[in-house]
């Protein structure tokens, strides 16, 4: 792929309406999932704190109560015991331990007594990172949540309790609906984005198939829409496809008609070259009846005799070449064939009868031999009907330039003549690739639309150089390639 | 700091309650009252009241319902099973003659036998003798009492042979008290806890009950497993059923002892001697607490 190719290619205005708007789908799909999860977490987060708040809550009053008469006597054993006791109801707290304290911070008693061995000092940043009366603080890093309450008895402080407790479930739980949700959400994106897909591409059948149908106009001309094909009548499409129908049915008769002048021009072009040919063939031929007298009447003589001869097969020679020319051009081709340097000569054979007529010189330059893949017929008509134009146009006594050769891949045709240069509106439409689909308004472009077509059938270039008052110069470029796959160019 | 707030019948090797003081404090209840009401009892068909101490496995539910089955079905009478907290409170009742017999321990049993008279006594591998077990954590490398100075080490009951007064003897062999040989001491009012204190590390080391320290070990070995046993003191006399002299020949201690000594006999019975892993009951002798005895003399010389 080209690099011009890629970067079109991943320019998201190019890509097909079945790709974006399942796309489009999947995005929005996407960002209300965002929200949605971020509202739910959040809102998780919201409940699951309270919990654990309420149930820290509830163990701690409930410890409370069973450790305050305890705490009063310093007795760690029921301190210990209630600690251990108390662990055991309260199966909704991860209870990583819990430590019971005198206000001066000993420890009486601890369910993790390795930890916290009895009498020893709670280490201080445990009790100094509650600030004002904070019962609960929040470690996430830690996967811990910090407890505290303090033992009060007649508005005395008696003691303290602290207990962490690890939050790891909720977090756990927290990961299992954020997947639920990222799946959740990833499916339905995915259904939805699929169901886009199917839906849009159903809907764009039909303008596929009438692009197809466009499309093939270019090569194969426009083709009526079978009956198979067409959406349900009435619905938007089908109205579409009825308007294309009929201009597809237009447009062929437009074709039909534009052959029928075509055939009517190539006719009168025949007309005139058969008079040309008449007059080449009348002129040899009162020459031919003289000699024919000149036997009659002096054959006796050997030099007479040889002489007329001689004349007699001149003669015949020019008419055969003349009508052989003229056979060779306007006979049927079962199949194209290849173009020869003898079909460009039997070309100026043909105009001489104009060039004789209005004594023009001409410039000839056939510069390849043998033959060149191109359609022998089509190159041919051209050229000879730009000839004939130049013939037409040029001034009595005038100089009209032919040139063809082969040049890299292409053969060239050069056409030139002294003429009063051709109007503005012939040289565009004859530069203009395509123009050849429907005829110039004007009778007398019928030989420039023929030349357009079949230029455009050899998939050739033209241009045109006109200087006003000293002549037009019209250049062919055909490519060069394999005749037998151009059946079809006539 | 200890806990001196525990009551007790032999405190710091001055006898809280000596003979004579238990005595003048219960005087009034054991001679006259108590044994009216005792009377008054045994004449109307009040249940028999059975006292245990935390001396065995009291917190097993189902034990306590076979036991107190087995007893009314084969005493005859409604059989109520009286449990508190201490050895002290069990004692009281049993000498305020508001219970009929009680499960004690071999201590008290020593300090009031002119008051009390044998029931039975409970025969463990084949003897009815039993030790108290001196035991530290697991991973603990100690061998002798002498280190586990600075400990802070838990008792079971002031008034427990087994988990007190064997530790406190040995201690006053070697001229200490536990008041200040350990940091400090904890009583947690069983045996189990005992094992408890010592294997979740709330204490260092700890007195226990030999016979309920094996039974653990079968029963709980988690309980057991993160201790190990320092010193094991010699064989002394179980602890025994007792009850008031004055009430010795009552029916109802009549048939209890004899519920008790047929134990092993039944079916029901013997079920309830595989909860409690003992083999049977004997008539037993006091002499075989002179073992104790000698142990209470060492600690009240000691002074």
């Amino acid at each position: 792929m080209r690099r011009a190719d890629r970067l079109t290619a991943l320019d998201p205005r190019s890509w097909p309406i079945t790709i974006k708007v399942p796309l489009l789908v999947a995005i929005m799909m996407l960002a209300v999932g965002v929200a949605v999860t971020d509202r739910v977490l959040r809102r998780l987060e919201a409940i699951q704190e309270m919990h654990l708040k309420e149930l820290a809550s509830a163990y701690m009053d409930g410890l409370s109560a069973l450790v305050l008469p305890h705490v009063m006597h310093n007795d760690t054993w029921e301190v210990f015991d209630a600690l251990e006791r108390a662990a055991g109801g309260y199966g909704g707290l991860e209870l990583m331990w819990t430590t019971v304290v005198t206000p001066g911070g000993s420890i009486i008693a601890s369910s993790q007594p390795q930890l916290f061995p009895v009498d020893s000092d709670m280490t201080r940043s445990l009790i100094q990172r509650f600030a004002g009366n904070a019962e609960l603080i929040l470690a996430k890093d830690e996967e811990r949540a910090h407890l505290r309450r303090i033992l009060t008895y007649q508005d005395r402080t008696i003691g303290a309790i602290y207990a962490d407790v690890g939050i790891s479930r909720l977090l756990r739980e927290r990961r299992d609906v954020l997947m639920t949700l990222l799946l959740t959400n990833f499916v339905l994106t995915l259904g939805f984005a699929s169901l886009g897909y199917l839906l849009v591409r159903r809907m764009v059948r039909p303008v596929n198939i009438l692009t197809h149908y466009l499309g093939r106009a270019r090569t194969k001309g426009l083709d009526p829409i079978p009956a198979s094909h067409m959406p349900r009548a009435g619905s938007e499409f089908g109205k579409l496809f009825d308007r294309y129908n009929e201009m597809a049915r237009a447009v062929a008769e437009r074709e039909l008609l534009a052959t029928r002048l075509a055939q009517e021009e190539k006719l009168a072009s025949l007309g005139r070259l058969t008079s040309g040919i008449a007059h080449e063939i009348n002129n040899p031929l009162g020459g031919l009846f003289n000699t024919i007298d000149a036997l009659k009447r002096h054959g006796d003589s050997e030099e007479v005799r040889r002489t007329s001869i001689s004349l007699l097969e001149r003669g015949l020679s020019g008419i055969r070449d003349v009508v052989r020319a003229a056979l060779h051009v306007y006979r049927t081709e079962k199949s194209p064939r290849s173009l020869t340097s003898a079909d460009i000569e039997d070309l100026l054979l043909l105009i001489r009868p104009e060039l004789k007529r209005k004594k023009l010189r001409i410039d000839w330059r056939c510069d390849f031999s043998g033959s060149l893949p191109v359609p022998a017929a089509a190159v041919r008509d051209i050229a000879l009907n730009l000839l004939l134009n130049a013939c037409a146009t040029s001034p009595e006594g005038g100089k009209i330039k032919f040139f063809a050769g082969q040049k890299d891949n292409t053969l060239k045709l050069v056409i030139a003549d002294e003429g009063t240069g051709i109007p503005e509106e012939a040289k565009s439409y004859l530069e203009r690739a395509d123009a050849g689909k429907a005829p110039i308004e004007e009778r007398a472009g019928l030989g420039l639309w023929m030349v357009r077509r079949l230029a455009d059938e050899l998939t050739a270039t033209i241009s045109v150089m006109a200087v006003a008052g000293s002549g037009t110069s019209i250049s062919l470029t055909i490519p060069l390639r394999e005749v037998e796959g151009m059946r079809h160019v006539a | 700091m200890n806990d001196s707030s525990a009551p007790s019948l032999v405190q710091a090797g001055r006898p809280l309650f000596s003979r004579r003081r238990f005595l003048l404090l219960t005087g009034a209840l054991l001679s006259g009252q108590a044994v009216l009401a005792a009377s008054v009892r045994a004449a109307s068909s009040r249940p028999l009241q059975f006292g245990l101490t935390p001396v065995f496995l009291t917190n097993d539910l189902e034990l306590l319902s076979k036991l107190k089955a087995y007893l009314s079905h084969r005493t005859g009478f409604e059989v109520e099973l009286v449990r508190r907290r201490t050895y002290q409170e069990i004692a009281t009742l049993l000498l305020s003659g508001q219970l009929d017999a009680a499960w004690i321990c071999g201590y008290p049993f020593v300090v009031l036998q002119d008051q009390l008279s044998l029931v039975a006594v409970p025969v463990w591998r084949g003897a009815p003798l039993y030790s108290s077990y001196l035991i530290v954590a697991a991973d603990r490398d100690v061998d002798t009492i002498v280190q586990l100075e600075g400990d802070i080490h838990a008792f079971s009951d002031p008034d427990s042979n087994s988990g007190h007064l064997v530790t406190r003897a040995a201690l006053a062999e070697i001229r200490r008290r536990p008041e200040e040989f350990f940091r400090r001491t904890i009583f947690t009012w069983g045996h189990r806890n005992v094992v408890r204190a010592v294997g979740s590390g709330l204490a260092m080391s700890g007195s226990v009950d030999g016979y309920v320290y094996e039974v653990l070990a079968q029963t709980e070995p988690k309980l057991t497993e993160g201790t190990r046993v320092v010193r094991r003191s010699e064989l002394l006399g179980f602890p025994p059923v007792a009850c008031l002299r004055a009430q010795a020949a009552s029916a109802p201690v009549h048939a209890l002892r004899q519920a008790l000594l047929e134990m092993h006999e039944s079916p029901d019975g013997r079920d309830v001697l595989n909860i409690l892993k003992l083999d049977g009951f004997v008539q037993g002798s006091p002499d075989l607490f002179q073992g104790i005895a000698e142990k209470v003399r060492q600690v009240r010389s000691f002074g």
